[in-house]
């Protein structure tokens, strides 16, 4: 094919300069992040700060970098979190299936039955604010889905001639699950992966917005956006530089996961 | 027949694991109904006389079985912040958050049709890269920003409705359905871009069908093609998501009834869960969770019934 | 072809149901009525009787509804109400009323000293433990001397006492307080809907200055910041207690900004029974460490009033503006306090702050930055309101927390009762042996001055202990449509609507 991946190009290119500015902001912030200084409330953006400064005379690049860090540990988190207790429910239920794949499968329901929003208040009532409880919530919300597509992989892969040609050369349930059967539902696996880490980074934006998400002195983008828009009319700069963030951010991944999809 | 019965009794033991995870859920969360009842003002005597009238006092299963019994006789118990029946308080907002998911689902179901046609029929064109890059980017929004900036350009700029100014359903039903198409566009925006998406490429899959090339030969036009055999089936993929999209659209408005003001049954989850009105909580999030379970036990029969392949290892 | 019908038809018939839907909106009743339709931030409670509730946000509301024999004004002083006199002996010991003449309740019918007798009884009643009004346990009889006369003997004497004789008077024959309100004020309830508004009418048998506007609307905004976006769009007309950033937001529009205080006492509250905050060293190095005016200015762009103990300037006479620099920034004196405490390396510590208020949440940030400058590390943890109260406010189980105290009662003991160490809501476990007698010399006082001078007591040795470390006095500021005018502003937490009206 001639035709050039836009959607691989693009989605590299988004993610590489979003990936650039929270790896340098880990190490080095052009100014404190937590620095206030009164003089420079709701700043305009300048040279001295290329976005502005916030309510509390805060640099807005500085916060952004580290707010992406922020928002990005949490949606890894959450989306690994999911994964793997995902694809061992998944992987078990649908290898061995019988009475515990229905036990598994009635919890995996009544889970994903839960609106995410409860399951994360609940979560943060119990064990306090903060960014891992976060994942914690997020995280067993996102377990349903995967393993349902993990089990339907499986239930897809256990009749297939390899695995039988396995069973008979006499390899272990364990290893004919992860060793051969894993690796073969890896690429449908990616780019559910890529789709969770979006919802994940929507959520956790929600969360903040209802006032449970991540707690200050940490910042995430979406608490900097909740936080902006009572500044939409006064310094719409506040607003933007967190909001576009997180478009970019989304943005770059679902271009990846597009061009998986098409590759494949 | 008998798959069907199957699906129902597991249904029904999904719902008692999630009535039992939701009850278990209010006694282990700190905060205590009867303390937030009465506030900074409460003394230990008034408080420990109120627990007892609540019932608070009683032991976890007991209490757990006197609630899901008479949940099922339709008495929800009554709210702990407005005093009245649970049932009639639901029966009450229900209707607004019917009304706004259904606009929703409407204005969704449209555009999915017309944006996917339109795109795989134009594959590759201008159109369908400027839709493709819009569809993106309205995925990477967050609802509650989506919200605030129709708030702000349609309703601030463009004067098209008065963001905060609803009515209520009783008093002008034309208002109230005119006030809720803005937040029902809220809500549909990123479903409608992931559907009409799904749309586009289940079409221009379908169109590099075997049975496809066949019509072709035969000398049908691209129309008559399109219509009568791709889209019917490139469909069926699409109704499924929109079945999944309108369950997840229920549990989303809880953030766009709160951005536009609508006292929908969102909203009254949302001041429940944080003045711990439990009688309230439980009975909306049973209901949510009714609802969503018997909408995937449909999806998933639809899929049997379509996808034969499904049906032997359910 | 079929699909293809179906489907144009299916697109056509949802797509008309859209637009006659959209269309048949419009006209709405006419507006000849005059109106107005306040923000507030949260719903009422579950019940309507005023003895029971107790939430703010729902008193504030119910003051225009409910009265009692005597009533407040914006100046803090007392005025005849339900009465239209009263006399109190000279031991302090017996109050007599003598009801106005023809004030109407609600449903039409006339206060008699019946329903006088019957509200302060029901009120006193002990059958159920504490009475509702707690002061009024030290009620000994009521009598009904004539038709128009009422008489209350008190056990002990209480100076305070007028001030109780706000409590709402409602109708003997309503046996359904809960959920029917009828009272003798200037607006009547008409209706309610869960989480959306609650509808009031002018009352037009009031005995007094009846209401300019003839129906009230209060919305419940539960998303504060939609404030602004549903004043500029003019959903709402009237907003009370915008902060200043909103306030700010609204510049160049058609509101405009009132500005009055906030009448709470906004400090950041230590818990004095645990480590290291048992320390009076401790606890004056953090009124050093804290830049009260810079918090003011991140705030508020500098409004707001710097207070220095429990107690704010709409007091009046009990006020004492000198507190308010007693500690004025001093990082090296604060670190020397450190030092002596033994912490000259600083501490950590959590400060909890309920989730539900962006001012105390806004304060602490900013106190938290202050305090590192003495080495002084706090972890900011928000939680429900629900949980700070039981954790924290009942349960006393916390570090600190920035939360803003407010009085029930013009009176200066409903400040400073919590901090006498045996009293059942001193969250803060503050325990001063000279703090408890200053404050049984005010109660006994028998002259105004005597009390005012051990009250004033009271207060210095707050400040000087450092029992909390004091803040504000927030602004409060009201944002109004030009199209009205008439706000006032009340020394005590209410919202008085009969005195707004129209601009023509």
């Amino acid at each position: 094919m001639k035709k050039k991946n836009w959607n691989l190009i693009l989605g590299t290119v988004i993610t590489s300069i979003m990936l650039l500015l929270i790896v340098v902001g880990f190490f080095f912030t052009p100014y404190d992040s937590q620095q206030m200084n009164i003089d420079l409330k709701l700043a305009s953006p300048s040279l001295a700060h290329p976005l502005g400064c916030d309510h509390f005379g805060r640099d807005i690049l500085s916060r952004v970098m580290e707010g992406a860090g922020t928002t990005f540990f949490v949606a890894i988190g959450t989306v690994l979190l999911g994964c793997v207790i995902g694809i061992i429910m998944g992987a078990v239920t649908g290898y061995f299936g019988g009475i515990l794949d229905e036990i598994l499968m009635r919890l995996n329901d009544a889970l994903f039955a839960f609106p995410s929003i409860l399951l994360a208040l609940v979560f943060i009532s119990l064990f306090g604010s903060g960014k891992y409880n976060v994942i914690l919530a997020l995280g067993i919300a996102f377990v349903p889905s995967f393993a349902r597509i993990v089990r339907s992989e499986f239930l897809r892969c256990k009749s297939l001639d390899y695995v039988r040609a396995a069973r008979l050369a006499g390899a272990s349930h364990l290893r004919i699950m992860f060793v051969h059967i894993l690796p073969n539902i890896l690429p449908v696996l990616l780019s559910s992966l890529m789709i969770g880490f979006n919802n994940a980074v929507l959520a956790e934006a929600s969360m903040s917005y209802l006032g449970i998400g991540v707690q200050p002195p940490d910042s995430s983008l979406g608490m900097m956006l909740s936080e902006a828009q009572t500044y939409l009319f006064r310094a719409p700069w506040y607003v933007l530089a967190p909001g576009v963030a997180i478009v970019l951010l989304i943005l770059g991944f679902a271009l990846l996961a597009e061009s998986i999809n098409k590759k494949k | 027949m008998k798959a069907i019965l199957k699906k129902l009794i597991t249904m029904i033991i999904t719902l008692f694991i999630v009535s039992f995870l939701v009850f278990l859920a209010f006694s282990v969360i700190p905060g205590d109904p009867a303390l937030s009842k009465l506030g900074t003002q409460a003394t230990p005597e008034a408080l420990e006389a109120l627990r007892e009238e609540m019932g608070l006092n009683e032991p976890f299963f007991t209490r757990y079985f006197t609630w899901i019994g008479s949940f099922f006789t339709g008495d929800m118990g009554t709210s702990y912040s407005y005093g009245i029946p649970v049932s009639e308080l639901i029966m009450d907002k229900l209707p607004i958050t019917l009304v706004l998911t259904g606009i929703a689902l409407v204005i969704m179901m449209v555009f999915t049709v017309l944006l996917g046609i339109y795109a795989a029929r134009h594959e590759g064109g201008i159109i369908d890269r400027i839709l493709m890059v819009v569809n993106q980017i309205i995925m990477a929004v967050p609802a509650f920003f989506a919200g605030i900036i129709i708030c702000f350009v349609f309703g601030l700029i463009l004067k098209w409705f008065t963001p905060g100014a609803f009515v209520s359903y009783e008093k002008d039903f034309g208002g109230f359905v005119a006030y809720l198409i803005a937040p029902a566009v809220a809500i549909a925006l990123p479903k409608c871009a992931m559907a009409s998406k799904l749309l586009r490429s289940s079409l221009i899959e379908q169109g590099n069908m075997d049975y496809i090339r066949t019509a072709y030969s035969r000398g049908n036009t691209t129309k008559g093609v399109l219509y009568r055999h791709a889209l019917r089936n490139a469909m069926i993929p699409v109704v499924t998501f929109w079945a999944m999209a309108y369950t997840d659209m229920i549990a989303g408005s809880v953030v766009i009834e709160q951005v536009f003001g609508i006292p929908g049954i969102g909203r009254i989850l949302l001041t429940g869960i944080s003045n711990r009105d439990y009688p309230v909580v439980m009975a909306i999030i049973c209901l949510l969770a009714l609802f969503i379970i018997v909408a995937n036990t449909l999806v998933d029969l639809i899929y049997k019934w379509i996808d034969p392949r499904m049906r032997d290892n359910g | 072809m079929k699909t293809k019908r179906r489907l144009i038809l299916l697109v056509s018939v949802l797509m008309t149901l859209t637009i006659a839907l959209s269309a048949c909106s419009g006209d709405k009743e006419d507006s000849n009525a005059s109106e107005i339709t306040i923000g507030i931030p949260q719903d009422i409670e579950d019940t309507l009787d005023p003895h029971k509730i107790l939430a703010a946000g729902t008193k504030e509301i119910f003051f225009n509804i409910y009265e009692g024999l005597v009533k407040p004004d914006s100046d803090g002083n007392l005025n005849p109400a339900v009465a239209s006199d009263y006399k109190i002996s000279a031991d302090k010991k017996v109050y007599t009323f003598t009801l106005r003449d023809g004030v109407k309740f609600h449903d039409g019918s006339t206060v008699t000293v019946e329903d006088v007798k019957f509200s302060i009884d029901k009120c006193a009643d002990t059958s159920n433990g504490e009475p509702l009004v707690a002061a009024f346990s030290n009620i000994e009889n009521v009598a009904v001397v004539d038709e128009k006369t009422i008489e209350i003997t008190l056990a002990n004497p209480d100076s305070d006492f007028l001030s109780y004789m706000t409590t709402a008077i409602i109708p003997a024959s309503n046996d359904k307080a809960d959920s029917v309100a009828i009272g003798t004020g200037p607006y009547k309830y008409v209706s309610r809907s869960p989480q959306e508004n609650i509808i009031l009418a002018r009352f037009d048998e009031y005995w007094g200055e009846k209401a300019n506007i003839e129906k009230v609307t209060l919305q419940i905004i539960a998303d504060s910041d939609m404030i602004v976006m549903n004043l500029r769009s003019g959903a709402i007309d009237m907003f009370c207690r915008v902060s200043a950033a909103q306030a700010a937001e609204l510049s160049g529009t058609s509101y405009k900004v009132l500005e009055g205080t906030m009448n709470l006492v906004q400090a950041m509250y230590l818990n004095n029974a645990v480590a290291p905050f048992d320390d009076v060293r401790v606890r004056q190095a953090l009124c050093y460490a804290v830049d009260r005016q810079e918090i003011l200015d991140f705030m508020a762009d500098g409004q707001g009033t710097i207070i220095g103990s429990s107690m704010y300037p709409a007091f009046g006479k009990y006020y004492m503006e000198e507190l308010s620099t007693y500690y004025s920034k001093d990082i090296d004196k604060a670190k020397q306090l450190l030092a002596d405490a033994g912490y000259a390396d600083g501490f950590s510590f959590t400060l909890t702050v309920p989730s539900n208020y962006q001012q105390h949440i806004d304060t602490a940030q900013v106190i938290v930055e202050q305090l590192k400058d003495i080495n002084v590390n706090a972890k900011i943890e928000l939680v429900e309101w629900d949980t700070w109260l039981s954790e924290v406010y009942s349960g006393r189980n916390y570090e600190a927390t920035v939360v803003g105290v407010d009085a029930s009662q013009l009176t200066a003991s409903a400040l400073l009762k919590r901090f006498n160490s045996e009293a059942g809501n001193n969250f803060i476990n503050f325990n001063s042996k000279a703090y408890d007698t200053a404050y049984a010399n005010a109660l006994a006082g028998i002259t105004d001055e005597e009390q005012t001078s051990y009250y004033k007591e009271c207060e210095r040795i707050l400040c000087e202990e450092a029992a909390n470390v004091y803040i504000q006095d927030l602004a409060c500021l009201v944002a109004l449509s030009d199209r009205y005018a008439g706000y006032e502003f009340y020394p005590l937490y209410v919202q008085d609507f009969s005195k707004l009206y129209i601009v023509e």
